[in-house]
């Protein structure tokens, strides 16, 4: 992971810096500071860094640099350039400021610009307010936060509480399951076997790159796939384009389909994320984010959670030291080092971050009634039969007569 | 001119064949309304309220009033008419300005009669696209605010950002060349033009001057060009087919096939709504001077080539799906072999390519109603196939685990095709009132 070039996220280090190699070709500063301060600038925009903590960051390394700190961010207000001051006309400024945007590196300062207009409100006063979407992002060297989970389908039993706790937690309209448990066999098996579908949280997911406005985004934190409920249209690309049909859209209001959307489940960067979506806004399985904002709960989902055979296990994949690596580790000790694991449809080329512990089903499959049935839960299984729009006046009309 | 028509029996009450008449016979649409003509333009006025209701109903309750539902578990499918309908209308739109195109460029000068009705027929066409598009939203207030600001970063990536910014681009030069041809005929027609569209004229004839019309033939001559390479290559032979053919996890939609096929979708369905709307024209205003025979014989070669091109392109999909495919492709051609409703857009098909067919070998057997008839058939077929294309797409995924679904569309969906009917044929009623629907200058030559 981290070689693919990622079109679904904003340049790459490497395309960054190799921009930024060859424009400071000869020049003495240096590319590998504009390309830090590009990616953070990038943060900022996403509303995952404050201009405070941006400011702080560079400071010194700025000074070292430059031998001065002018940016409007500069902790140090004696130094800050002012754009309009009475001593200083503005024609000088204009090419002093030219001159320190060539010592960030000219990739580094196109960005930068961008993310400038964005803050000064420019383009929101164009548009009118809109929440930035997060914009994906791969840190530098080291492999980015990829939250994923191992599900151990040798585990599963098909109980379903996964499926009834996420309901529960986030409040879900009727019919819509973020965690899905298929019940099926093989020719000749006697017992069910279990695939739990979940958002396979892709690092190449086509959900992303086809939402026409980026209200499905990559959280830089820990890489969830989540959707902006403040920005979404409900054209439903994220749900034709998503292999494993992970999205719920919110066909009606969802009070009157079992539903309680608050509008509250906003996570630690203001945007709302999770939870039943509100009305005309697609959801779907979010990894319980706000969970992952909080660092006591960190690592843990709602089905996780409740899963009576310890078969989920959530957390940065690319973190050989994490829970569910560790627990992939463990089993495969268990097993003298042989452990079959597979991730679903990965021919597709998405890329997915779960891993199943157990044997993919295969195209003889055929699905079966579980040990419990979702009816016993109270859950509807089938969301067509529960999608019923109230009757039109002519129907009224033509009841009462 | 073609001899067949002088010689035919004048049913006119003008003498077809001077100047002078063929330019009043273009003119005499712009008078009083008929009692038809006000029948005809109330009942489209019922048509569009009974949908603007329909598009009320679903803006308060949300899209659960249509018959969609989540593919999956959710046992439907998310897309259905309303994009069905989205590339149905964006394919009759293509027509239009491409045969005005290619009469400009290649001197097609056999269609240039009825190259205003098909400019004319794009821009309705277009508008009926667009709205499909924001009648399939789910939050369709946000279209500004959500796409505008973000489209520097989606458009690397969304084909439906491609699409939106290629048909805003499409809309403008249709809009552009339109304008710029219709200037020297308003201006010359200025006196018998109706005061009431008179804002109208102002606007579209602002800095007009009479030694312009060479400049303008010379833009507009431009215009063509950059639309006849646009269109069918990067619109109906591009992004709109790139909005399903890049898919992974849907076979029925993924693949280079959609390209070519939806670009000779898109044209089959052009050429027979020009040819019915051709035909209602003369019918309506006796123009059978004006718009010949040959007019039709022309389009129903156009049709037909292209009915022919589609059927090939999806029997190449049928088969390659039936043969030795793997396991997803293959049941997308057994659903798609086992739909009443290909079978009926095969026929329709079928039919056109046949009609063309005997006409071409037996010329006395030509008829202009039954060209008409028969090209309304092959505009129908497109809009089946194309809605089951979209359906099927998501009922057979990649993820075979799923069992399925169905979808069938509600009352709602279906008045939206009532509403779009309903906006053509205003949009014609009240251009037949406003504007020469035949250039003038045809009547010149």
């Amino acid at each position: 992971m981290g070689e693919r070039s990622n079109w679904d996220s904003g340049p790459t280090d490497d395309v960054l810096q190799d921009r930024a190699n060859a424009l400071l070709e000869g020049s003495e500063f240096d590319p590998a500071l504009g390309v830090l301060v590009a990616r953070d600038a990038q943060r900022v925009v996403a509303g995952e860094m404050s201009q405070e903590e941006f400011g702080r960051r560079y400071h010194d390394a700025y000074v070292r640099e430059f031998g001065r700190d002018e940016r409007p961010d500069s902790p140090d207000p004696e130094a800050r350039l002012e754009l309009s001051t009475d001593d200083e006309p503005s024609q000088p400024l204009v090419v002093s400021r030219r001159e320190a945007l060539a010592g960030i590196g000219g990739a580094a300062a196109g960005v930068f610009f961008l993310g400038e207009l964005w803050r000064s409100g420019g383009l929101r006063r164009l548009y009118g307010a809109v929440t930035p979407p997060a914009m994906d992002g791969v840190a530098a060297g080291a492999d980015p936060v990829q939250y994923g989970m191992v599900i151990d389908l040798q585990r599963c039993d098909g109980c379903l509480f996964c499926v009834d706790a996420c309901r529960t937690e986030n409040g879900l309209s009727d019919g819509v399951l973020w965690p899905y448990v298929f019940a099926y066999e093989e020719p000749g098996d006697e017992d069910p076997r279990f695939l739990v579908r979940v958002c396979q949280q892709c690092t190449n997911a086509p959900c992303i790159k086809v939402c026409p406005t980026g209200a499905r985004h990559r959280r830089l934190a820990d890489g969830l796939v989540l959707t902006d409920y403040d920005v979404c249209i409900g054209c439903r690309y994220c749900e034709v384009a998503c292999p494993y049909g992970v999205n719920y859209f919110q066909w009606g209001e969802p009070a009157s389909y079992g539903g309680t959307y608050t509008g509250a489940r906003r996570d630690a960067r203001g945007i709302a994320v999770d939870g039943d979506p509100p009305m005309g806004v697609m959801g779907k399985c979010s990894y319980c984010p706000l969970r992952q904002d909080d660092p006591e709960r960190r690592g843990s989902t709602a089905c996780a959670d409740a899963c009576p055979m310890n078969a989920i296990h959530v957390g940065d994949m690319n973190d050989p030291d994490s829970a569910p690596n560790r627990y992939l580790a463990e089993r495969r000790a268990e097993n003298d080092g042989y452990l079959p694991t597979f991730r679903l449809l990965e021919d597709l080329g998405t890329e997915p971050n779960v891993i199943y512990i157990g044997a993919p089903p295969s195209s003889r499959a055929e699905l079966v009634e579980g040990p419990v049935s979702y009816g016993a839960w109270g859950v509807v299984e089938d969301r067509r039969t529960v999608l019923e729009g109230p009757t039109p006046w002519f129907g009224r009309i033509g009841l009462g007569t | 001119m073609s001899t067949e028509v002088i010689a035919a029996p004048p049913r006119t009450d003008d003498t077809v064949g001077t100047d002078l008449s063929r330019r009043s016979a273009i003119l005499r649409p712009l008078g009083r309304p008929s009692r038809t003509y006000l029948l005809v333009f109330a009942a489209a006025l019922v048509g569009l309220i009974w949908f603007g209701q329909a598009w009320a109903f679903q803006l308060r309750h949300g899209l659960v009033v249509t018959g969609l539902s989540d593919w999956g578990t959710g046992g439907g499918v998310p897309w259905g008419l309303y994009i069905g309908s989205f590339i149905w209308w964006v394919g009759i739109a293509h027509g239009g300005i491409v045969i005005s195109a290619a009469v400009r460029l290649f001197r097609m000068d056999a269609l240039e009669p009825v190259a205003r009705l098909a400019e004319l027929l794009t821009l309705a066409a277009l508008a009926n696209a667009g709205m499909y598009i924001i009648l399939h939203l789910g939050r369709p207030e946000r279209i500004v605010t959500s796409i505008l600001p973000n489209l520097p970063q989606t458009i690397r990536t969304s084909p439906l950002a491609w699409d939106v910014t290629v048909i805003t681009l499409y809309f403008v030069l249709t809009g552009t060349y339109i304008a710029l041809t219709i200037r020297h005929d308003l201006h010359e027609a200025r006196a018998r033009l109706p005061r009431a569209f008179d804002p109208l004229y102002r606007v579209v004839l602002v800095g007009y001057r009479e030694g312009e019309r060479k400049k303008a033939d010379r833009m507009a001559f431009w215009l063509a060009l950059g639309v006849i390479v646009l269109a069918p290559l990067f619109l109906h032979g591009g992004v709109i087919p790139w909005l399903f053919a890049l898919l992974p996890g849907l076979p029925g939609w993924f693949g280079p096939v959609q390209g070519p096929q939806f670009l000779a979708a898109a044209l089959t369905s052009a050429m027979g709504a020009v040819t019915v709307l051709a035909y209602v024209f003369r019918r309506l205003y006796r123009w059978d001077g004006l718009i010949d025979d040959e007019v039709f014989r022309t389009l129903a070669r156009w049709t037909g080539l292209f009915a022919l091109l589609y059927l090939w392109l999806q029997l190449q999909q049928v088969i390659t799906g039936a043969a030795m495919a793997p396991t997803a492709p293959g049941s997308v051609a057994a659903a798609k072999l086992a739909s009443p409703l290909f079978w009926l857009a095969v026929v329709l098909l079928g039919a056109t390519i046949a009609h063309t067919g005997i006409q071409m070998l037996a010329p006395d057997l030509f008829r202009v109603g039954r060209t008409a008839g028969v090209a309304a058939l092959a505009v129908l077929a497109v809009l089946i196939d194309k809605t089951l294309f979209v359906v099927d797409g998501t009922l057979e995924p990649a993820f075979g685990l799923y069992h399925g679904g169905t979808y069938t569309p509600s009352w709602v969906e279906l008045s939206s095709i009532v509403g779009a009917f309903a906006i053509v044929v205003l949009f014609f009623l009240l251009a037949t009132k406003a504007l020469p629907l035949i250039e003038l200058e045809e009547a010149e030559t």
